[in-house]
């Protein structure tokens, strides 16, 4: 049993002006130990969909319809249709989400220590001499000095290491699931480089299922077993990494790997997408991206198209032209897209 | 072919514009209604202190026999202790006190801006000078500064109590406006202005404050209000000499002459006490609706 | 033509308060204990040059006055004398240096003579009657604010329920009212036409023949008089209090730290306490100050209003009776007074907030 399995999960935001249909019918499974990827630009409904995922969707947020069900120990539950003081164990004790570091994910004016201690005690540990053995062994995970963390404010510490800190804090209750939103957006380069080896190191040794959402496609190469990438609330293609790198289906996947330079790419090789994403109030009939897409036909803008399995096992795409992106792109090539459309 | 020459403004079009503004202005405020009330009192009062006594003659003579009345068809809002009637009173009483706190927030609101831009882009040991000056008058209790100034230089005319008033309200307003005009004069059309050298003085009237429209005009409604709080305070309290009939005078005569204490004075105490409530009401709902059109982050508030 | 401007001069330069105050200036506390120093000392400068160097001034009125009760019996000299004595200054020296001795008597906490009870000290004077002040004001800042901010906090987490509309308008209606029109409405109502409460008992600091001292009839009966004055200065301040705490509140709602705390599945009371309430109190503790001073203006009509012997009571007597040490005393007094609390809110503020205080930034 896949630890998360959601299904069919719509997510609308309500306004004055109507409903903006933020996240659409999205379904994915993540199983036990696997790292997935999910990949999208500003306004693609990543974040709405992670933090719907914890029931922590703002005001004037509405899930329309869709289950989430995670499963522990052979035990199943639809997040959905959890109780609040349930909720509340969920939360953290079973799946963690970590905000960006740049965000203010701490509140300014208690210390770190006392944030570990109110997570601890929220989740019904009492005893502080364990949870500050605890938190030591945390930050000594993320290769950060206790002694000097733990009576700090949160405006003492840098961007790298508040980021660090909300990981150690995050792995507390040995969460099955962890989440993470943009975790390396907005550091410095050297940062993000020690962010992702310590993700990486963290699941190795102590092997948690992890979903990341961001719009950068590197993080997903180094960290990711799995991908989707997401256009207009939707998911548009699903595939393991190396599928989804080495053998794109959809033409956004496409359009997005384009946009990527390489190291040793020629210079012009780079390529955005031309145009703009929908307004989710007003989603044009038929495929969301069709009017972007430089293999639209007729067909595409008559109907939303499913998710369809395409020649890879355990690989969909949203497209009902995926063959025809195969051929153009030479199917079954090990050269990675990117080189190849340079 | 012709190019289009530049034609001066016809007079219908000069009253377009401005006239355009307001029925748009009166469109953001209809949908406040806290707002538009406040407004609406406003101009209700304005139009009662200054328009409204052209057609109603001042009724000033004593008449023993009528003191204290019930409220009736010839004297509505009942008599005073000399058997006066009391809403010729209220009519004729609201000029000096409006006419005093306007033109005390407008010296106030003068004084604020011609120092904060002084301070700002004068900068140097002015500017700290200023700054020290303004959190001085700041923290020194207006109230108990006015009554002490009050009481030395006694003031005789109306004019020179809003003198005064205006003296001690330019505080807040100069801060803001100093922060403004900081952070503003760094800005490109500033320094464009300035390689112009079109001027200090063209500076900040023609680029720095027309930004600052909205915190002048709802700090100048504001400012009224103080005013008029200081204002009726101290001719309560019996500073000012007084001459001739106004709200708080009415309010010190009630006091000096007991009517507090009569079971049948209370049209004559509260009269006053309503109509300096429903403008101060005004003022400030009027006030916070500006703020919040003006700055619309605010909303929803 | 260049096409390029030439370079401008800045404008302005900012005084750079550091190079003349030096490490002092950084500590935020130190800071701020300088400029307390600093208004007290531009307020008595003011208060000085107000007295002396006014038309028709009150030193020469007094001067005219005590020639005149002579008869003839007094020099010029003598009066000025007699005068400089009740001024604390030293009228035959020059400007300066009366202005230098009258500063040195105020370090001696003199404050000079009243005009009336001639030889009594001004400074016993105020001090008889500073403490009512500071009491009534005291005790009604305090309630306003601590019932304030619990109604605001209320108000915001049950944003647009019937609670917070009427806690809102009831609010923003009672702070727009001067406070004087309410203790008269006060009076008039529940005095008056209801005849709820007696009011000519409750004049006065405490009833006559009481002895004061620490015992709980004294206490008791200290509040009971008391008590009409911090009504009103309740009524009048709670509701800026309610509406400066609830939009606190709502922006601290909007916080990412809040989101972050409930996905660690932090209890709501946790979460409104520590996260909320703390982070949305902050910039309120520093109107607290400001809101001194507006009330002790204030207080001097509700004293009067009410014949409660405070401060502000003394002053208006002052006034009618033209004895200016006792004004230039009691302005004095009050200014210093409000310039403590400013200090003393900027303190609890620094405590309050960890943010100040610290000579840290961002570490490596």
């Amino acid at each position: 049993m896949p630890v998360l399995s959601v299904q069919n999960l719509s997510i609308d935001y309500l306004t004055r002006r109507g409903a903006v249909h933020a996240v659409r019918d999205v379904s994915f499974d993540l199983e036990k130990a696997e790292t997935l990827a999910i990949i999208g630009e500003s306004g693609s409904g990543k974040t709405t969909l992670a933090v719907g995922l914890i029931r922590l969707s703002p005001r004037g947020t509405k899930v329309t319809k869709g289950e989430i069900i995670y499963t522990k120990n052979g035990i199943t539950n639809d997040i959905r249709k959890l109780d609040d003081d349930d909720l509340r164990e969920y939360r953290w004790a079973e799946c963690a989400m970590v905000f960006q570091a740049a965000l203010n994910s701490f509140n300014p004016v208690i210390s770190i220590w006392e944030q570990f201690l109110d997570t601890a005690q929220a989740h019904g540990i009492k005893d502080r001499h364990r949870v500050r053995d605890r938190a030591a062994d945390l930050l000594d995970l993320v290769h950060l000095d206790a002694k000097r963390v733990l009576p700090a404010f949160p405006h003492e510490l840098s961007g790298g290491m508040k980021q660090r800190v909300l990981i150690a804090l995050a792995l507390m209750l040995e969460p099955q699931l962890v989440i993470l939103d943009e975790p390396t957006t907005a550091l410095d380069i050297l940062t993000q480089r020690s962010i992702i080896d310590l993700l990486r190191q963290l699941r190795q040794k102590l092997g948690f299922s992890m979903i990341f959402i961001s719009h950068d496609l590197s993080i997903a190469a180094e960290l990711a077993d799995r991908m989707i990438t997401m256009y207009a609330g939707r998911v548009v293609e699903r595939a393991s990494v190396e599928d989804m790198f080495y053998r794109p289906r959809h033409p956004y996947s496409v359009g997005l790997l384009r946009a990527v330079p390489r190291v040793s790419g020629a210079l012009g090789s780079v390529a955005s997408i031309p145009g703009s994403p929908p307004d989710l109030m007003r989603l044009p009939k038929g495929c969301s991206y069709a009017p972007r897409c430089p293999y639209a036909i007729e067909a595409c803008r008559e109907a939303d198209p499913p998710l369809l399995p395409v020649d890879t096992p355990r690989h969909e795409a949203a497209c009902i032209r995926w063959q025809h992106v195969a051929q153009v792109l030479g199917s079954n090539a090990e050269i990675p897209v990117a080189e190849k459309l340079a | 072919m012709t190019t289009a020459i530049l034609t001066r403004p016809t007079l219908g079009q000069r009253v377009a514009g401005p006239l355009a503004a307001l029925v748009g202005f009166l469109r953001l405020l209809a949908r406040r209604p806290v707002g538009l009330a406040g407004f609406i009192g406003i101009v209700f009062f304005l139009l009662l202190a200054f328009v409204v006594p052209f057609f109603v003659p001042l009724t000033n003579d004593p008449n023993v026999g009528a003191i204290y009345q019930p409220p009736s068809l010839a004297h509505p809002l009942s008599t005073d202790f000399q058997g006066k009637d009391v809403l010729n009173q209220i009519v004729y009483g609201g000029r000096d006190i409006l006419l005093v706190a306007i033109l005390a927030a407008f010296f106030s609101t003068v004084i604020a801006i011609t120092l904060g831009s002084l301070a700002a882009i004068v900068g140097g040991r002015l500017d700290a000078a200023l700054v020290a000056i303004t959190d001085v008058a700041l923290t020194v209790p207006q109230l108990i500064l006015l009554i002490a100034v009050a009481a030395i230089l006694r003031p005789t005319s109306l004019f020179f109590v809003a003198v005064i008033l205006g003296l001690l309200q330019w505080s807040n307003l100069l801060l803001q406006i100093r922060a403004q005009v900081l952070s503003l004069k760094e800005r490109d059309y500033v320094e464009a202005a300035r390689s112009l050298d079109l001027g200090l003085f063209h500076i900040i009237f023609r680029e720095i404050l027309p930004t600052m429209r909205s915190y002048i005009v709802i700090n100048f409604v504001l400012a009224v209000s103080q005013a008029m709080y200081a204002q009726v305070g101290i001719i309560l309290l019996g500073l000012v000499p007084l001459s001739g009939t106004n709200w708080g005078i009415m309010l010190y005569f009630a006091r000096d002459q007991g009517a507090l204490f009569f079971r049948d004075s209370l049209w004559y105490i509260l009269s006053p006490i309503v109509a300096i409530s429903l403008v101060q009401l005004s003022l400030v709902y009027f006030a916070s609706a500006l703020e919040e059109i003006f700055n619309p982050r605010l909303g929803g508030a | 033509m260049t096409a390029v401007p030439v370079a401008t001069k800045p404008i302005g330069v900012r005084w750079n308060p550091r190079r003349y105050f030096g490490p002092l200036w950084r500590h935020p506390i130190a800071r701020a204990f300088l400029k307390a120093l600093l208004t007290v000392w531009v307020t008595t400068t003011i208060t000085f040059f107000l007295i002396r160097l006014m038309p028709g001034s009150p030193v020469e009125l007094k001067i005219d006055e005590l020639i005149q009760t002579a008869n003839g019996a007094l020099t010029y000299d003598d009066a000025r004398a007699i005068a400089s004595g009740l001024f604390a200054i030293n009228l035959n020296a020059p400007l300066h240096e009366q202005y230098l001795s009258f500063i040195w008597s105020l370090l001696h906490l003199d404050l000079g003579k009243s005009f009336l009870s001639s030889g009594t000290n001004v400074t016993t004077i105020i001090l008889a009657v500073l403490p009512w002040t500071l009491f009534s004001v005291g005790t009604g800042l305090l309630l306003s604010f601590v019932v304030g901010i619990g109604l605001g906090l209320l108000a915001a987490y049950r944003r647009n329920s019937l609670l917070d509309r009427v806690v809102s308008t009831a609010g923003s209606f009672v702070s727009s009212v001067p406070n004087y029109l309410i203790a008269l409405l006060l009076i008039v109502f529940v005095g008056v036409q209801w005849r709820l409460v007696n009011f000519t008992s409750m004049r006065g600091a405490y009833s006559s023949g009481m002895q004061p001292g620490f015992t709980l009839d004294f206490i008791g009966d200290i509040f009971y008089h008391a008590a009409l004055p911090i009504t009103i200065y309740f009524l009048t301040q709670i509701g800026h209090w309610i509406l400066s705490m609830r939009s606190a509140t709502l922006s601290a709602l909007e916080e990412d730290y809040v989101t972050a705390a409930r996905a660690r599945g932090l209890s709501d009371g946790r979460i409104r306490s520590a996260y909320v309430g703390r982070n949305a109190v902050l910039p309120l503790v520093t109107q607290l100050a400001i809101s001194v001073g507006f009330i002790v203006g204030g207080a001097a009509i509700i004293e009067q209003i009410f014949a409660y012997q405070g401060v502000g009571l003394r002053l208006l007597d002052a006034v009618r009776q033209r004895d200016y040490p006792i004004i230039q005393g009691i302005v004095l007094l009050t200014t210093v007074s409000v310039v403590v609390a400013n200090l003393a809110a900027d303190l609890l503020y620094s405590k309050l907030d960890p943010r100040i205080g610290r000579a840290g930034g961002a570490a490596g």
